[in-house]
């Protein structure tokens, strides 16, 4: 009797636990949507009930003739650039250190990667625009690409060198024996066993391509160069009253690393738990 | 290995090579001249003046209020990430089809950008907080601007020192718990002998990482609070942009940074090793 009584106490502190915890962790995506698909008169009266019906006139007024289209454009290019430079750059380098751990400026080398890692970025901030500046790339997109990924790249090296070192060596031995070149070698021998590993880095690029926000105000402020996460700050900071606008505007900019997470979970998973797991 | 081919080899690494040294190599070199000149970012010439700056930066308490912030900001998300963190994981380790989405779902905060984050807890504040729940807007307020800020950061991370917690209770043998059982131990009494200390690496990861993540905030003071009321929620990277790009002290902002910089590398090294040594004992 006392068993069941204390396991319906349990269940009922677990439940009321959970809900409290949902309810914190999901109202503002509630409230994201409702004000997104309701129009301002509509919350007047209804106030944050769910909606009888889905108006997009929001999320038409964020983007039509605003700032806001451009700057979602731009934002995808950097990321793509930024995921390529990264996919490919950090590999080629991960290799090559994972497979010279004896060699002392090698090994030296990933040390000095290491210690990026931990760098915060407002240490580089003032002089990598200064140095942005004299090279004519600031509030250049090249700038705001090679800013991003450069420094992501250690974190990249870091992860992707670990996983190397679990990879046997067998199978790139026999095709340097079999005189396939280094180049060869490593793109159709050695990186397609990094899938899991690359995958990870993947989303985690991506994400951090995306979400930038510190790295463009510094070195892409300019609005002819704007990327989404700065536009979205200069738009709604200015327009703060805009708000039906704004959460329309924000589903629109999280869809896409929402897409990109519910399709790579699986990897992004992984990849954050075992890499931190081994660090 | 014949020199030709380690030749090759480092060909292989130039790339990623040039683009962090271009990166992050030559500007932080070229920040620590900066923080020893007076320069305003601007002019053409800029002016040695030694260790000037960092003398300033420990002569007068100006950096006091954004280093007393930055470390409140931090204090909490580590409290509070782990303390959700672990619970979530707990209730959500099963591999229910239930769970697994709820996993999902918790991490969901994570992966969205912080200027979208900070700006949807903004308008939760201003617009839904007091109208619907009579709850003054935390950022409004010098006493909790700095508290508002840390419950975003609170929202967004909790999830991921979730799934790191899953990870360390996976980890832990079914054996562990039978023999805890055979030995009479209940529950509760099971969580506290067998769950907690080998979540020990768990919570080592979580706490190296929210440490470092709260020491350098920066993006959610800037699109949240702007640092204010005030200076109420500064936090240490965002005093130094301010300084540098708005008050135009590129010079001492720099100095500021390479300090912020030196505080987090030394309180991040002292902690890990802290850390670690508890591991081996257990």
């Amino acid at each position: 009797m006392t068993i069941t009584r204390n396991k319906i106490t349990a269940l009922l502190v677990r439940t009321l636990f959970l809900g409290a915890l949902l309810l914190f962790f999901f109202s503002p995506f509630y409230v994201q949507f409702i004000y997104a698909f309701k129009t301002r008169a509509d919350v007047a009266v209804t106030g944050l009930s769910f909606p009888t019906s889905l108006t997009f006139i929001n999320f038409r007024n964020a983007f039509d003739g605003t700032s806001l289209f451009p700057a979602f454009v731009r934002t995808s290019i950097v990321t793509l650039f930024v995921v390529f430079i990264l996919q490919t750059t950090g590999a080629m380098a991960a290799w090559i250190i994972a497979r010279n751990q004896k060699n002392r400026v090698y090994n030296s080398l990933y040390y000095i990667f290491l210690a990026a890692i931990i760098l915060p970025f407002q240490v580089v901030m003032l002089p990598l625009y200064t140095q942005f500046r004299e090279m004519s790339m600031l509030n250049t997109l090249q700038g705001l690409i090679l800013g991003i990924a450069g420094f992501q790249l250690a974190y990249n090296i870091f992860l992707m060198t670990g996983f190397i070192k679990t990879v046997p060596l067998e199978l790139e031995e026999a095709s340097l024996m079999d005189g396939a070149g280094q180049w060869t070698t490593f793109w159709k021998i050695v990186y397609p066993l990094l899938k899991p590993i690359t995958m990870t880095t993947l989303v985690l690029n991506f994400l951090s391509a995306w979400n930038d926000f510190m790295i463009a105000v510094v070195v892409g402020f300019k609005e002819s160069v704007r990327t989404l996460q700065y536009a979205l700050y200069m738009f709604f900071g200015q327009y703060s009253t805009r708000i039906h606008e704004a959460f329309a505007a924000f589903i629109i900019a999280v869809l896409p690393v929402v897409i990109l997470y519910i399709v790579l979970q699986k990897y992004i998973v992984d990849g954050l738990t075992s890499g931190a797991v081994k660090g | 290995m014949t020199k030709n081919h380690h030749a090759k080899s480092f060909l292989f690494l130039l790339p990623a090579l040039i683009i962090f040294l271009f990166v992050v190599v030559v500007p932080f070199f070229r920040g620590v001249t900066i923080s020893m000149t007076s320069w305003d970012g601007l002019a053409k010439n800029m002016n040695f003046v030694g260790m000037e700056n960092y003398k300033r930066i420990f002569s007068t308490d100006t950096i006091l209020t954004p280093l007393k912030n930055s470390l409140q900001f931090t204090a909490i998300t580590l409290i509070f990430d782990n303390i959700l963190g672990l619970a979530l994981a707990v209730l959500l380790v099963a591999s229910t089809r239930r769970a697994s989405f709820l996993r999902v779902a918790f991490f969901m905060p994570f992966i969205i950008s912080l200027v979208v984050s900070s700006y949807m807890w903004t308008y939760l504040y201003s617009s839904v907080l007091y109208p619907v729940f009579g709850l003054q807007n935390p950022l409004g307020n010098p006493e909790t601007s700095n508290l508002g800020v840390a419950l975003i950061s609170v929202w967004r991370n909790s999830g991921y020192c979730m799934l790191i917690y899953i990870a360390g209770l996976k980890s832990i043998p079914d054996s562990l718990y039978e023999a805890a059982r055979v030995e009479g131990a209940g529950r509760i009494a099971s969580f506290f002998k067998v769950t907690l200390p080998l979540l020990v690496p768990s919570l080592s990861i979580n706490i190296t990482l929210i440490l470092a993540w709260g020491l350098k905030e920066f993006d959610t003071v800037m699109v949240a609070t702007g640092g204010g009321p005030g200076r109420s929620s500064m936090s240490l990277a965002f005093y130094v942009y301010k300084t540098t790009f708005v008050w135009n002290k590129a010079g001492y902002g720099q100095a500021i940074a390479v300090v912020m910089m030196l505080f987090i590398v030394t309180v991040s090294t002292i902690v890990a090793r802290a850390l670690r040594s508890r591991e081996v004992e257990l």
